[in-house]
Formats: C-alpha cells, sequence, structure tokens
C-alpha cells in the first residue's frame, strides 16, 4: 500500500478524527450521564427521607412508634425495593431499621451509625459488607421536640450498572463504527480518485509521436474534469509547437534541396569539361563530396522529423527479424572483411515482427556499419537476434573503442558526436544513430547502448513482436 | 528525340537542358504548367520531365491532364518532395518514374534513357568494354581471353557499370540498383566492392578500365583517363 498516496492519508485523517471525536462523544455521554444519575438518586434518597419525617415520623406521638414503623413498611417496602432505611432517636437509640434486601446486596445491620451530632441534611457514602452504599441523612425535629435521624439509603451498584452498560456499548461501539468509517472512506476515495488514475494512464501514454491523442474527458464538471481539460489544453498546446519544429526541419530541408541540385549540377558539369586543369578537378571533386554530404543531411533531417512527425508512411509487413539480420550482415561482410573484422550473427530460428523492411534494414545497417567502423583490425562485431518476454531483441556488439561513460546519454541525439574530428573524417553527420531511434520509436520499440571505454560496445534494440493472430 | 522539361527554376532548367543536350537530346522549356501542358498538347514529344512545384497549375493537375491527352508519353517526375505518399500518389496519376531533388545529373540521364527504351529493352547478351567480357547468360567475365571469379554482388556491380559503359555512376545509383536504399548514406560498401572488383579485374593489366570521378561517382571505359 502507498503510504503517501492521497487517499491513504485522507482516509487516516478521516479515521482519526472520527476517532477523536467519537472519543469525546463517548466521555462527555459517559461523564453526563453519572452526574446525572448521581443527582437523581440524590434527590430520590432525600424527597424518601423527607417524606418519612413529615408524613410518618410526625405522628410518633399520637400513632407511636409501632405506627410509625408499619407505616415505613407499607409505602416504601424497603427490602423489595433494595433500600436502606433507619430512624434513630436523639440518644442513639435505633427506632426502625430496614431488613435484607431482597438480593441481599448489602448488610443493613452493618451500617454504622452517624456519630456526631447533625443539624442538617447530608449525603455519605458507606462502605457495607457487599457493596457500597450511598445514603442520605436528614435530621427532623417532631412537634413535641423530640429529635430524631432519618437515614435514606440505595446500592450505589445500580448507578454502576448503568454506567457498565454504558461503556460497554460505547467499547464495541467505538471500533466497529471506525471501521465502517475507514473502509466507507476507502472506497468513496477509491471512486472519487478513480478518474485520477485514469488521467494518470492517459498522460503516460503521450510521447512526442502520439500528440494528438487526448485524456478522458467524464464530462461530470468536478474538478477532475476541470484537470483532464486543462491538460488537453497544454498538450494541444504542445501538439502544435511540435508540429511547428517538425515542420519548419522538414520546410528548412525542403528549400535546401533546389539549390544543392544547382550546385551539384554545375560542379558535375564542370567536372565533365575534359579541358578542365587536374587540380582544379581535385577542388570541383572535393566540392562536389561535401555537397552530397549535404544532401545526404538534408536527407536524414527530412527522414528523421517525418518520422518524428509521424508522418511518415510505414509499410506494415509481418517478417523475419532473425532472417533479415541475417540477409544483412551477410551483405556487409566484405566490409569487416576489409577491415579485418570477425563479423558474427546469431540468430534464433524465427523471430517474427510487424514492421517496414526497408527501414529496419537501415538500422542493422547504420548500427554494423557503426560497429564495423569503431573496432580496429582484428576486432569482433556481433549480430544476435533472439526473441524474449513477447519481444524481439537485436543485439549488434563490438569490442572496439566504445563510448565514453559522459557521452552515453547523448548519443542518440541529432548531430551529435562523440569524437569530432574522428567522426567527421568518417564521413558522419552525427544523425545515423538518431535515424535508428526515430525508426525503432515508431514500430513502438526501444534502442539503448552499453558501453565501457576501450572494451567495446553493445546496442539494444527491442521491438514488440508480430501478433499471432494478424499473420 | 525531342523532350519536354516543364520547371520554374532557372537555374535548374538550364543545367538540365545543358546536360541533356549533351547527350543529344533536344529540350523545350516550360517555365509554369499551364505553358507547359499547351506545349505537350502542340508538339509530339518523346518524353516529358516535370517539376511538381510551379507556379499557377500545379504539376500534379498538368500531369492529370497530360495523361487524359496522351496516356503513352512517358513522364519523369521531379521533385523536392520525397514523401513516400506523394510518390505513391504520383505512380497512381499516371507518372512512369520519379526523381528526388537534388540528384545527380548523371542519374537524372540515366533514367531518361532508362525511360526512352523501355519496351524495346535492349539487353545484349554480352557486354564489351575494352578487352573486358561478360557474358549474361553463363554469368562469366572475361579479361584478355582469362577468366576472372567474381562473388555475385562483384558480378551486379560489374554488370551494372558495362552496362552504362563510358558514363559515370554515382554511388547512389550503384546503391539502388546492385544492393538496396537501406545501404543508402551509411556505408561506404560502394567503395569497398570498386576496389575488390579493381584487384580482379584491373590489377594485373596495363590498361585500368575503372575509373573514378571524384564527387560524383565511378565509371567504366576503355578511354584513357582525361
Amino acid at each position: 500500500m502507498n503510504t503517501r498516496s492521497i487517499r491513504f492519508r485522507l482516509t487516516v485523517w478521516y479515521a482519526g478524527l472520527l476517532g477523536l471525536l467519537l472519543l469525546l462523544f463517548g466521555a462527555s455521554t459517559y461523564l453526563g450521564l453519572r452526574h446525572y444519575l448521581n443527582q437523581t438518586l440524590n434527590e430520590s434518597l432525600g424527597r424518601q427521607a423527607q417524606q418519612i419525617g413529615d408524613s410518618f415520623l410526625v405522628d410518633v406521638a399520637t400513632g407511636g412508634e409501632g405506627y410509625v414503623i408499619s407505616e415505613i413498611n407499607e409505602h416504601y417496602a424497603p427490602e423489595l425495593n433494595n433500600r436502606f432505611v433507619r430512624v434513630t432517636r436523639a440518644d442513639g437509640s435505633v427506632l426502625y431499621v430496614s431488613g435484607k434486601p431482597k438480593e441481599s446486596s448489602f448488610d443493613p445491620s452493618a451500617v454504622s451509625a452517624v456519630g456526631a451530632p447533625v443539624d442538617r441534611d447530608f449525603m455519605r457514602e458507606v462502605h457495607a459488607p457487599g457493596g457500597e452504599l450511598l445514603i442520605y441523612t436528614h435530621p427532623f425535629t417532631e412537634r413535641t421536640g423530640q429529635r430524631y435521624l432519618i437515614e435514606v439509603g440505595a446500592p450505589y451498584e445500580q448507578v454502576e450498572v448503568v454506567l457498565y452498560g454504558l461503556l460497554l456499548a460505547l467499547a464495541l461501539g467505538f471500533p466497529l463504527t471506525v471501521i465502517v468509517a475507514i473502509s466507507g472512506g476507502w472506497l468513496l476515495m477509491r471512486r472519487a480518485l478513480n478518474p485520477v488514475d485514469e488521467i494518470t494512464r492517459g498522460a503516460e501514454q503521450i510521447t512526442s509521436r502520439n500528440l494528438s491523442q487526448r485524456l478522458p474527458v467524464a464530462k461530470t464538471g468536478d474538478e477532475l474534469d476541470r484537470l483532464s481539460a486543462a491538460l488537453n489544453r497544454m498538450i494541444e498546446r504542445l501538439e502544435e509547437s511540435f508540429l511547428y519544429v517538425s515542420r519548419f526541419t522538414a520546410d528548412a530541408s525542403h528549400e535546401l534541396r533546389t539549390p544543392l541540385t544547382i550546385l551539384r549540377g554545375e560542379l558535375e558539369a564542370a567536372s565533365g569539361q575534359p579541358e578542365v586543369a587536374p587540380d582544379l578537378r581535385e577542388t570541383i571533386g572535393s566540392a562536389l563530396e561535401e555537397t552530397e554530404r549535404l544532401s545526404r543531411i538534408v536527407e536524414s533531417l527530412m527522414a528523421i522529423s517525418r518520422l518524428d512527425a509521424g508522418e511518415a508512411r510505414m509499410e506494415r509487413d509481418v517478417l523475419d527479424l532473425a532472417e533479415l539480420a541475417a540477409s544483412t550482415t551477410e551483405q556487409m561482410r566484405l566490409l569487416a572483411e576489409d577491415k579485418e573484422i570477425a563479423l558474427r550473427c546469431e540468430s534464433e530460428e524465427l523471430v517474427s515482427i510487424e514492421g517496414d523492411r526497408a527501414r529496419l534494414k537501415q538500422v542493422i545497417v547504420n548500427l554494423v556499419d557503426n560497429a564495423i567502423k569503431y573496432t580496429p583490425a582484428g576486432g569482433l562485431v556481433g549480430v544476435k537476434v533472439r526473441a524474449s518476454n513477447g519481444r524481439a531483441m537485436l543485439e549488434v556488439n563490438d569490442n572496439g573503442v566504445g563510448i565514453p561513460a559522459e557521452a552515453l546519454p547523448h548519443i542518440f541525439e541529432r548531430f551529435y558526436r562523440v569524437d569530432k574530428a574522428r567522426s567527421r573524417q568518417m564521413g558522419g553527420a552525427g544523425l545515423g544513430l538518431s535515424i535508428i531511434k526515430a525508426i525503432v520509436t515508431a514500430h513502438g520499440g526501444q534502442v539503448r547502448v552499453e558501453s565501457v571505454e576501450g572494451k567495446g560496445s553493445r546496442f539494444l534494440v527491442d521491438l514488440p513482436v508480430a501478433d499471432k493472430t494478424s499473420e | 528525340m525531342r523532350l519536354l522539361l516543364v520547371e520554374d527554376e532557372e537555374k535548374v532548367s538550364r543545367l538540365i537542358v545543358k546536360s541533356l543536350t549533351a547527350e543529344r537530346f533536344a529540350v523545350d522549356v516550360a517555365a509554369d504548367g499551364a505553358r507547359g501542358l499547351e506545349m505537350a498538347g502542340t508538339y509530339d514529344y518523346d518524353l516529358i520531365i516535370l517539376d511538381l512545384m510551379l507556379p499557377g497549375l500545379s504539376g500534379t493537375d498538368a500531369l492529370r491532364q497530360i495523361r487524359q491527352q496522351n496516356e503513352h508519353i512517358p513522364v519523369l517526375i521531379l521533385t523536392a518532395r520525397d514523401a513516400i505518399g506523394d510518390k505513391v500518389l504520383h505512380f497512381e496519376i499516371g507518372a512512369d518514374d520519379y526523381l528526388t531533388k537534388p540528384f545527380a545529373f548523371a542519374e537524372l540521364i540515366a533514367r531518361v534513357k532508362a525511360l526512352l527504351r523501355r519496351g524495346a529493352v535492349s539487353r545484349a547478351n554480352a557486354l564489351r568494354v575494352g578487352d573486358l567480357e561478360l557474358d549474361r547468360l553463363s554469368q562469366q567475365v572475361r579479361r584478355a581471353g582469362k577468366r576472372i571469379e567474381l562473388t555475385a554482388k562483384e558480378y551486379s556491380l560489374l554488370e551494372y557499370l558495362m552496362a552504362n559503359a563510358g558514363r559515370v555512376v554515382s554511388r547512389a545509383m550503384i546503391i539502388e540498383h546492385v544492393w538496396d536504399q537501406s545501404f543508402d548514406g551509411a556505408t561506404n560498401i560502394v567503395d569497398v566492392y570498386v576496389r575488390h572488383l579493381r584487384n580482379k579485374v584491373d590489377d594485373l593489366h596495363e590498361r585500368k578500365l575503372i575509373r573514378t570521378a571524384r564527387g560524383v561517382g565511378y565509371a567504366i571505359s576503355d578511354e584513357e583517363a582525361a
């Protein structure tokens, strides 16, 4: 998983924020509920204590203590309601105490008495055996002036059970909610960001050769749509400037042709005159050679700009690259023998590719010719063709002078020459490898080079193999 | 033989006229398409050399109209455009040959001659230059009666030179006829083969037949080099 992706980061932020909010919400709910429950219990205990005083204990003089006890039992049924009730006389003796509650959650007889004299209501917590007890104490003075202490209590467990239930619900609900939120957010982000992937894929496929292509625009009117549209407008501007450059190269080459024709014609005509002196004939010959080189540069530039602009008309035949390499190498054998270079061609039986036979042959001729040129006498030039992983591989290697490391990244650039004096002497214009690259690229292939200066070079061309179904 | 040249570039047409006149052709020149079409309809030419980029009526349209008048007259297209699509289009319209500027004038003349003898191609079985003989049937080559062993490519090269005996043929022409265009420009393959051919044909003999025209190409002839 790419932890730097927007999708990942947004989901993490989203889930983190949600978790934090849930935590705050849970805490405030818990605290609020606890406060509310405590208060409610307090109020209810206080009300009961006051009622015991105002309704029953008031009549103790007329009704007698037995009446008070039966009234309390009848109205509050403390044992059934899990309540603790105790009424104490001023001298400390107990008038009434409730029995053990139904669930025996506490023992009323074990609840300690309030030691000090009491003149107002208060709350206290008592640790009785079996649980904590919350007790409300209410002093009461009867009409005759007799003082009593009324205590009403309830086990704190009641509150704790509710709070525990809430805590359990929160503990279960929290991770569940976060997981649902993460997966929901993840899916939502995927939906939202899918168009970005499409735009990326589309943009990756656009090269100088297919600038007429455009990115998909979903027409949803959202931000990503605007991005696609903006990118498309940028590609359009790129296409215009690319076309302009390649038109310019083509036009310039074109315009050079007529003067070159005239120059060449004049020189040829002059050289054909029988009365021309030998040294003048040499000069004219030299000028003619230069004219020819100029023509070749113009032709090469034209060819490259056409291939780059995708304007070149390409034949698309299915052919055997192994056979083409073998026969072309054979035709160049004499060139190698002339320099006492061993020329070897190894190839697999059949490597079928689809392409322009003449242009692919030009690639092989140029590569082998280069290898022979830059390999000293006694050297070795090898040509290999093989198919691997759905690609046709053509390799031309030599053990010649090699290419300096700093020149390697540039050798496919137009007019780039490793050793200027040397290659000019060889008659090159620095366009041979550019043509190779343009042809190979136009075939959907790639060309690369590996070289160690002084040890030799290895040029690798890989082309897509022909689709078997189209044969 | 009377030829019509339709070419607006004055210097180019002057050079073409000069080189064709030297080969004893009569050449008329039209400087634009309309004039060319008019002349093609008026006189009975043996061949038309037509430039494509012309003021007014374009070469392409002129070719269409010439073909409506006359189906048979050979037309050689001369152009600075070399897109293969262009070539195919003009062959479809009815061009007989296509030459891209800049061209060697030797090549223009060779092509003009080839077009003119089309239909009645004289393919003599035996070619002879001085005491060098080439027999096309047995593919044997003899100099002064002595057999010379040649490889297939050397034989093709020598045959091409001898078929054009006395005339300079450019490297481009040799590559196109003996190899193919894939070898164009990149290699000195022609020079290497010519050197090997010289070793076999000329080395043992006082009289050298294969001659280098610097900057132009090679020629084979029995005349002493000028």
